[in-house]
């Protein structure tokens, strides 16, 4: 299965890759040839997004024939030009799978002015959303895949991609059957694909790839065994502070991977429960990894969708991390004072065999990702200047690294996780199956009657409600469906335009995975790798340890968003 | 693989069963041979472009869980080896048993019920008689432990 995983996810993503670059970009263009007269406007949904694709018409009344026809661009714009002439009356007929019709009679001042050769404006329209089979199609097989992935049914790119096929699949063969089946073409459903966060974790995973062979994380934790002098008080935020700072650098996942076995090692060094070290390392990497744009995917995600550069994020959330951090820290030592107590005489034998393996395996290797990882992150900081993205300054890193050192070419792209790609790609086709038939709508709709025109009230919300969901639901597809929610929400209330909501989902989704075993993907690796050394971490002590951390570091980081959002008048990139 | 087989999982569920396989080598005189099995089925839902990485961390980790379980036989007279294997426990014990013949095997008897794992009480019985049947190797098991 991995083998087979192995071969075709790569070609997949390939295939993808290229069809979106050669696929036209249909609805995006005027039809018809030269201008004037013109009849030009813009097209919105209840949200106020501008809505893409809709077949504008316009046609003589009680005639079927159109006169001219255009389809709107992304913008919601629509520009129809008439070449015949100009009947007594005219309508203009707007049709969009998943929205209600709507039509605008043309008064007679402004047929004049066509028949003048004058271009007209008609007011925005506004089209009603409307209630199809295939909006419950959609969310049907949103919720399936959510509840797969959560409950770990299923693979998690595994239950993305069947969802996605189950889209197409309804949209492709359930269109002939009935035409509101449709939910949207292949196409469509690339333009919902963010290739920005695809090409940004596909370069990080290299880079990663390269630092984790180099032993720095175990020769790091050695480091703090030795400099914390084996007293497990200080042992326990020194080895936070090596995991908070690789997980707000590199991949979250990758750090607990790779800190967990070390950190098990200690313990038994030092002869306490290795769960008294590790609980609060994986803590501590759902909350620092939030501080940078590249710490968490749900970062990723939220960074490109709203235009949140890596600036932006050190900027206004990294002090409340900080404050976040060290109220988890004083937490940490007080739930684990027991253990804490009862650890620090080294075993001499365990001792020396640990230190055998605290050495830096390739230090050239380890030297060049150091300064092309330290070229990043000046390319990251300053690269905005320039409009340069996050995924060509991870791409510029991870090719430079490739040819500096000249690893495997093999070994490299295997260690590149072709899996989470086409995880990401299924889920955003996914996510945008749920936004075309307007579930998303709906939830933005209702949470902006919750909160009104109540700034607070909302950063509350979207902060405390993701941290809690967070808790039951997989991080990373929640996320990528309440991105639109956040962007209507930013929208309409007032004083939201500081994308102080974004930071609320960045804070709430990441550091609500400290809420539950499940919350987020360190966690149950680490739980993974501790069940195997003989220290499981159950639910329910997951729940016991995890959830008073999340309530302490979700409630420092949002009184920092109200102090930098609300007094400090912060703008959010 | 001659004389007894002890696989161990390391936390203090092992002790038990470290100290039944001590007690049996000091009876017997047969050498003891302490296993840890990497079984990386925990990734399965999460990432797969970590796996060597990962499966060398985890082998040092069974290393030392396995030092630490030396150290304990012989700090009791009992020289024990170590050896650290990878793929399905399973399959992986009754194979260090085949290679050439263990005469015992001992095993804890853990509390979990992942589904996943064979050494929960519902599995550990057929998984007894399979070793005895595959190897011939003589199972016991130590109580209030875990492998």
């Amino acid at each position: 299965m991995n083998r087979l995983l192995r071969l075709w996810l790569p070609a997949a993503l390939l295939l993808g890759i290229s069809l979106a670059l050669v696929l036209p970009r249909t609805g995006a263009q005027t039809e018809g040839p030269a201008p004037s007269p013109l009849v030009t406007g813009s097209i919105y949904d209840q949200q106020g997004q501008p809505v893409e694709g809709a077949l504008v018409t316009l046609s003589a009344a009680h005639e079927s024939d159109s006169i001219a026809q255009a389809t709107t661009q992304p913008d919601g714009r629509y520009s129809l030009s008439l070449s015949e002439t100009i009947p007594d009356t005219l309508i203009v007929h707007i049709e969009r799978a998943h929205f209600e019709d709507a039509h605008i009679e043309l008064d007679a001042a402004a047929i004049q002015s066509l028949r003048t050769g004058q271009p007209i404006v008609l007011p925005d329209t506004t089209l009603l959303r409307h209630i199809s089979p295939a909006f419950w199609a959609a969310t049907l097989v949103f919720v399936a895949v959510l509840a797969i992935i959560t409950t770990g049914t299923l693979h998690n790119t595994l239950a993305a991609l069947v969802g996605a096929t189950l889209v197409f699949a309804i949209s492709y063969l359930g269109h002939p059957l009935r035409e509101d089946l449709f939910v949207f073409d292949f196409g469509g459903a690339l333009r919902y694909v963010d290739w920005n966060v695809i090409f940004l974790i596909m370069g990080m995973m290299i880079v990663i790839a390269v630092v984790e062979r180099t032993g720095i994380f175990q020769w790091l934790a050695f480091m703090a065994y030795r400099v914390s002098g084996g007293h497990m008080w200080l042992l326990l935020p020194i080895l936070m502070l090596v995991t908070g700072v690789a997980s707000a650098l590199l991949d979250n996942v990758t750090t607990m991977l790779l800190m967990t076995p070390i950190t098990v090692q200690i313990a038994l060094v030092l002869g306490t429960n290795p769960l008294a070290l590790l609980m609060p390392e994986v803590m501590a990497s759902n909350v620092v990894g939030v501080s940078t744009l590249i710490g968490t995917p749900t970062n990723i995600l939220i960074g490109s969708y709203g235009d949140i550069s890596f600036n932006d994020f050190l900027r206004n959330l990294t002090p409340g991390v900080l404050l976040a951090f060290l109220g988890l820290i004083l937490y940490s030592e007080f739930a684990y004072r027991r253990e804490l107590r009862a650890g620090g005489n080294p075993s001499p034998l365990l001792l020396e065999k640990l230190a055998e393996r605290a050495r830096i395996t390739k230090p050239e290797h380890l030297k060049k990702a150091g300064l092309v990882g330290a070229a990043m992150l000046i390319l990251f900081v300053f690269g905005e200047q320039v409009h340069l993205l996050p995924a060509v300054t991870a791409l510029m890193g991870a090719t430079a690294l490739l040819v500096w050192i000249k690893p495997d070419i093999e070994e490299m792209i295997e260690a590149v996780d072709w899996t989470t790609l086409v995880f990401f790609i299924a889920l955003f086709i996914l996510v945008g199956a749920i936004q075309e038939v307007g579930l998303i709508s709906f939830i933005a709709d209702a949470i902006g009657r919750l909160v009104g025109d109540h700034l607070v009230l909302a950063m509350l919300a979207v902060t405390w409600l993701s941290a809690v969901l967070s808790t039951v639901v997989a991080n990373i597809p929640f996320t990528a469906a309440m991105l639109p929610v956040i962007s209507y929400l930013t929208a309409i209330v007032p004083g939201a335009h500081s994308k102080v909501l974004f930071y609320c989902l960045s804070v709430g989704s990441a550091m609500g995975g400290n809420g539950s075993l499940i919350g987020s993907s360190p966690n149950i690796v680490t739980a993974g790798i501790a069940e195997r050394a003989g220290y499981p971490i159950t639910y329910a002590y997951f729940l016991k340890r995890g959830f008073p951390a999340l309530m302490i570091t979700v409630s420092l980081a949002t009184l920092w968003l109200l102090v930098r959002f609300l007094v400090m008048g912060g703008t959010g990139g | 693989m001659s004389g007894i087989v002890c696989a161990i999982r390391g936390g203090p569920a092992s002790q038990p069963t470290i100290a039944q396989a001590v007690t049996l080598a000091q009876k017997t005189g047969l050498p003891l041979h302490f296993l840890y099995v990497v079984n990386l089925d925990f990734l399965s839902h999460t990432s797969s472009g970590r796996v060597h990485t990962i499966s060398e961390e985890m082998h040092q980790m069974g290393e030392f869980i396995l030092l630490a379980a030396q150290a304990a036989a012989a700090a009791l007279g009992v020289t024990a080896q170590r050896v650290v294997r990878h793929g399905n426990v399973g399959d992986e014990i009754i194979g260090l048993c085949r290679d050439p013949g263990a005469d015992y095997v001992v095993l804890g008897r853990p509390q979990a019920q992942g589904k996943e794992n064979i050494f929960t009480k519902n599995l550990l019985n057929k998984f007894s008689e399979r070793i005895e049947r595959e190897t011939g190797a003589k199972v016991f098991f130590a109580e209030g432990s875990g492998m």
